[in-house]
């Protein structure tokens, strides 16, 4: 097959007539583009973005996220009921609802999702960390049962619903081993994978059975490209509708391209700088410089920086200003801290004065009894923002007598500098550093455990420990009520603010572009009215919204020749001129050479 | 004795081999732990990476590792990909067949058209057609080969779309026949290929225009002129067959920089062969599929020049008898 596959081009390679393929007439397909794929598509082993952004079009959450501000919204399951004492939530799922393959979607699916899958899979057994027992007393009955109160259950259980008679037969070996799922794959979302070919193409076509209304586009397909450069130029020639992840280097240049819409919309994740907070309890051979654990020192060197320059310089205007340990992505629970550090010199000065470290008279760093405020300040070399935001942070800080030492190290240097122990403890060695996090879509508690003292030796990285956190997380972590959960969070909020084991540079954007000559302009959801147009990786809700443009644009696609023309003969003349002066000028010394000397 | 020659050069063949084989482990594990990413996944317990790391077999010693390596490696398994779960031998199988295509025309192009502007430029020493094709190709050959790719796909897809950015196929394309899709796989080729022939041209062409100006100046060719031959005759009977044989060796020993050029190349072009996958694999810190591209590309290397070898000997009388 193959070899005659390469006779057969060799011949056809001289006469092959550009006439490009057209097979996808009258079929509306909607195309997107990525430079990295799934890796397996099981989501027992897999941990891509892009896995993500297939499976959260293929499958169901027990309890979908809500396009409009994330909430709980129905998914499997139709209604829930809270216990009084809130460890135990009843789920009744949708009354005849199947898979894409006919199967009925009852309870024991749900069971199999939450005992099976989710506590054997790579990512998401802290989802059911908690859950003691699913019971299911008929197909369309779900009791989930935990330890203590778990808001997460309804709203933030991100676990995927999979069809048990699908998955069940496989042992639990093989599906934490190399097993690949095989199209078509059976979901119970809009579309369902329908095919994969590596390298190339994922396939989604319309599930029949699908729940909800039947969406505009009669496939959805992912393009797998070499690079992120040649996926944008994918969407500028037309090849592509849609990019799910711009690069924040060609954002601009995007806007600016003609039939292409390009947005920035705020995420759950955000840009810190990271102090090293961790105490001799429970770092006894951390390395790190003193001072940084002075807190006044910490509200100076968060005076002094200006988030709103670190975003326009770093982030190309392309992200959104950090205001606490939360991004605003988190409509439901984020309330703007009231102490926020607005840019301000001359406090931070006051504040370094008033804690006794003590100016040098040369303008040079501060010093007290011989510690001086010097820090290393370590960021990894693959992220040119970081390095940009840490050059900045020393820049700024530089005049109140804060010396930060910029390394750039690589992503495992850092990892092993924060991660590492001795003794079975935890031993971090740096002062500050400069990384991200990003959350869950609705539940604020991955984010807020960071700085929990349980998290120190698991997540924490600023290994920051304070009891009456630790106590308000507990406390918000079992609150279901969405209003007294964000009166909990504000407190935490407020806490971390002022001791600061994270100054939140950035909040980190989602950047997204489309081709206005294909798709119709699309809503902003996930959460309204400044979130993304696809729900990326959060849910199906909008890619169903999506919908082809008006008939009369059909003709579109790509550039017109008019300007395009013109580069080319421009650049032929260039090239013209250019080989006229080499032959020019070799002449002119081959004439005066005389005649070349021969062996 | 050309026995004994043979049997010497493939035996330092496979002592080469053996040592890339040993080399490559070695070179892959100073890259980092690949697990060590996975530590900052908020998703992943620290529990969860330690089984992970049990199920790669990178919680062995390295030496533990590497005997792992070196018995999998001689019953050709080459392992499991870390990001696809696949085996590594599916992979490199379904790349190989498009790097092949790749490399095999752009070669095949590069020394017809080199070999043809070299005769043009050796028998029309000084004159404009030859100052021109020798800055033409001493540009390409300067030219880094990603940087040719940005431009050709700037001139020939962008600014006049005659022909796709980048890929093998129309992603999504259903064909009627075979033929559709060789046509299709045709027209994505034009571009990739194009850039494969620039890089290469340059080289064959200097190689052959001096190679063609020495024979030239040969008393045999002005002998033969003084027969009476015709001149083209001369240059096409006696000139260029003599004149080819440093091509045979250039075209082995380029195999390297070719197989360097396809990784740039197949990226620039999302051409899913060889070079894309061990970029991918680079960037994924797939160790397995790094080790099986690179074993891949080291044999292939090794293979051309042990073939060069063979054909010098059969073509040239004189390294028969040394």
């Amino acid at each position: 097959m193959r070899a005659r596959a390469l006779v057969a081009l060799a011949i056809v390679w001289a006469i092959a007539a550009a006439a490009p393929a057209s097979a996808q007439e009258g079929k509306k397909v909607l195309r997107m583009g990525w430079a990295q794929e799934p890796q397996t598509l099981s989501p027992f082993i897999d941990q891509d973005e892009e896995d993500f952004r297939v499976w959260s079009i293929n499958y169901d959450l027990l309890v979908n996220f809500s396009p409009k501000d994330l909430g709980p919204t129905p998914g499997v399951a139709e209604s829930w009921k809270i216990s009084p004492d809130k460890k135990t939530v009843t789920f009744k799922l949708f009354e005849g609802h199947k898979w894409s393959d006919g199967q009925p979607i009852t309870s024991k699916d749900v069971k199999y999702s939450l005992e099976t899958f989710a506590p054997n899979s790579l990512l998401f057994p802290s989802y059911v960390e908690n859950v003691t027992s699913v019971e299911t007393p008929d197909d369309l009955t779900v009791i989930v049962k935990t330890k203590q109160p778990d808001a997460r259950i309804v709203g933030g259980l991100f676990v995927y619903i999979l069809p048990e008679h699908v998955w069940g037969k496989q042992s639990l070996k093989s599906l934490k081993g190399s097993f690949r799922p095989k199209p078509p794959i059976v979901g119970s979302g809009p579309y369902v994978v329908s095919a994969v070919e590596r390298g190339r193409l994922i396939r989604m076509t319309r599930n029949p059975n699908f729940r909800g209304k039947k969406p505009a586009f009669d496939e959805v397909q992912w393009i797998k490209y070499g690079n992120d450069d040649a996926v944008e130029r994918a969407l500028t020639l037309g090849e592509i509708d849609l990019v799910p992840e711009v690069q924040q280097a060609t954002f601009a240049r995007l806007k600016k391209a003609r039939n292409i819409e390009a947005v920035s919309s705020t995420s759950p994740s955000f840009t810190q700088l990271t102090f090293n907070l961790c105490n001799e309890e429970n770092c006894p051979d951390a390395k790190f410089n003193p001072a940084v654990q002075d807190v006044k020192v910490r509200q100076a060197v968060a005076y002094a920086i200006d988030r709103k320059r670190i975003n326009e310089i770093a982030s190309r205007g392309t992200a959104f200003e950090g205001h606490g340990l939360l991004p605003d992505y988190y409509k439901a629970f984020y309330t703007q801290p009231s102490e926020d550090y607005a840019l301000d010199v001359d406090r931070a000065n006051q504040l370094l004065d008033e804690a006794g470290w003590e100016p040098n008279d040369d303008g040079g760093v501060r010093a007290k009894g011989g510690q001086k405020l010097s820090f290393d300040l370590f960021v990894r070399s693959e992220s040119p923002a970081n390095i940009q935001a840490a050059r900045l942070v020393r820049e700024m800080t530089a005049p109140i007598g804060v010396d930060f030492k910029v390394q750039v190290v690589s992503v495992d240097k850092l990892t092993e500098l924060t991660t590492q122990q001795v003794k079975g403890k935890i031993a971090p060695d740096f002062d500050t550093f400069i990384w991200g996090w990003g959350g869950d879509p609705y539940d604020p508690g991955l984010l807020l455990n960071l700085i929990t003292t349980k998290a120190i030796g698991g997540s924490s990285d600023a290994f920051y420990s304070n009891p009456e956190y630790d106590r308000l997380y507990d406390q918000q972590s079992g609150e279901f009520d969405e209003a007294k959960r964000k009166e909990i969070v504000g407190q935490m909020i407020a806490l971390a603010q002022r001791d600061l084991p994270y100054i939140v540079l950035t909040v980190d954007s989602a950047l997204q572009a489309y081709r206005t000559d294909k798709l119709a302009k699309p809503k902003r959801v996930c959460p309204e009215p400044d979130g993304d147009i696809t729900c990326d990786q959060v849910g199906y809700a909008s890619i169903t919204a999506l919908a082809p443009a008006g008939a009369a644009a059909t003709g579109g696609g790509g550039d017109d020749g008019g300007s395009g023309l013109m580069i080319v003969l421009i650049v032929l003349a260039a090239l013209a001129v250019i080989g006229v002066v080499v032959v020019l000028l070799r002449r002119r010394r081959a004439g005066r050479e005389a005649v070349e000397l021969e062996q | 004795m050309r026995l004994r020659w043979i049997g010497a050069k493939a035996l330092g063949a496979l002592v080469t081999l053996v040592f890339v084989l040993v080399f490559n482990f070695f070179l892959f594990r100073v890259m980092g732990d690949p697990t060590s990413q996975l530590a900052r996944l908020p998703r992943a317990s620290p529990e969860e990476i330690v089984k992970l790391r049990a199920y790669y077999g990178l919680d062995k010693s390295l030496l533990g590792q590497f005997a792992d390596y070196a018995g999998d490696t001689v019953r050709l398994d080459l392992g499991v990909s870390q990001r696809s779960r696949r085996d590594v031998s599916t992979e490199l199988a379904e790349a190989i067949p498009w790097t092949l295509l790749l490399i095999g025309t752009g070669t095949l192009l590069a020394t017809v058209l080199g070999t043809w502007m070299g005769v043009i430029a050796a028998t029309r020493r000084g004159t404009a057609a030859d100052d021109g094709l020798l800055g033409f190709s001493l540009f390409t050959y300067a030219a880094p080969e990603y940087w040719i790719g940005i431009i050709l796909i700037l001139l020939f897809a962008v600014a006049l779309p005659l022909f796709p950015a980048g890929q093998q196929v129309t992603p999504g394309a259903e064909f009627d026949s075979f033929f559709a899709e060789a046509a299709d796989v045709a027209e994505h080729m034009v571009l990739p290929v194009a850039a494969l022939t620039l890089m290469l041209l340059g080289q064959y062409f200097v190689i052959m225009r001096s190679s063609m100006v020495d024979v030239l100046t040969e008393d045999f060719v002005t002998v033969k002129r003084a027969t009476g031959m015709p001149w083209n005759k001369v240059v096409r009977r006696h000139a260029v067959p003599n004149a080819l044989l440093p091509l045979v060796t250039l075209a082995a020993l380029q195999f390297g920089a070719v197989a360097g050029g396809v990784i740039t190349i197949e990226t620039i072009f999302s051409w899913p062969g060889l070079g894309e996958l061990t970029y991918n694999a680079i960037n994924d810190k797939d160790f397995p599929v790094l080790q099986g591209t690179f074993l891949v590309f080291s044999v292939a290397v090794i293979v051309a020049n042990l073939l060069a070898d063979a054909l010098y000997f059969l073509l040239d009388p004189r390294v028969q008898s040394a």
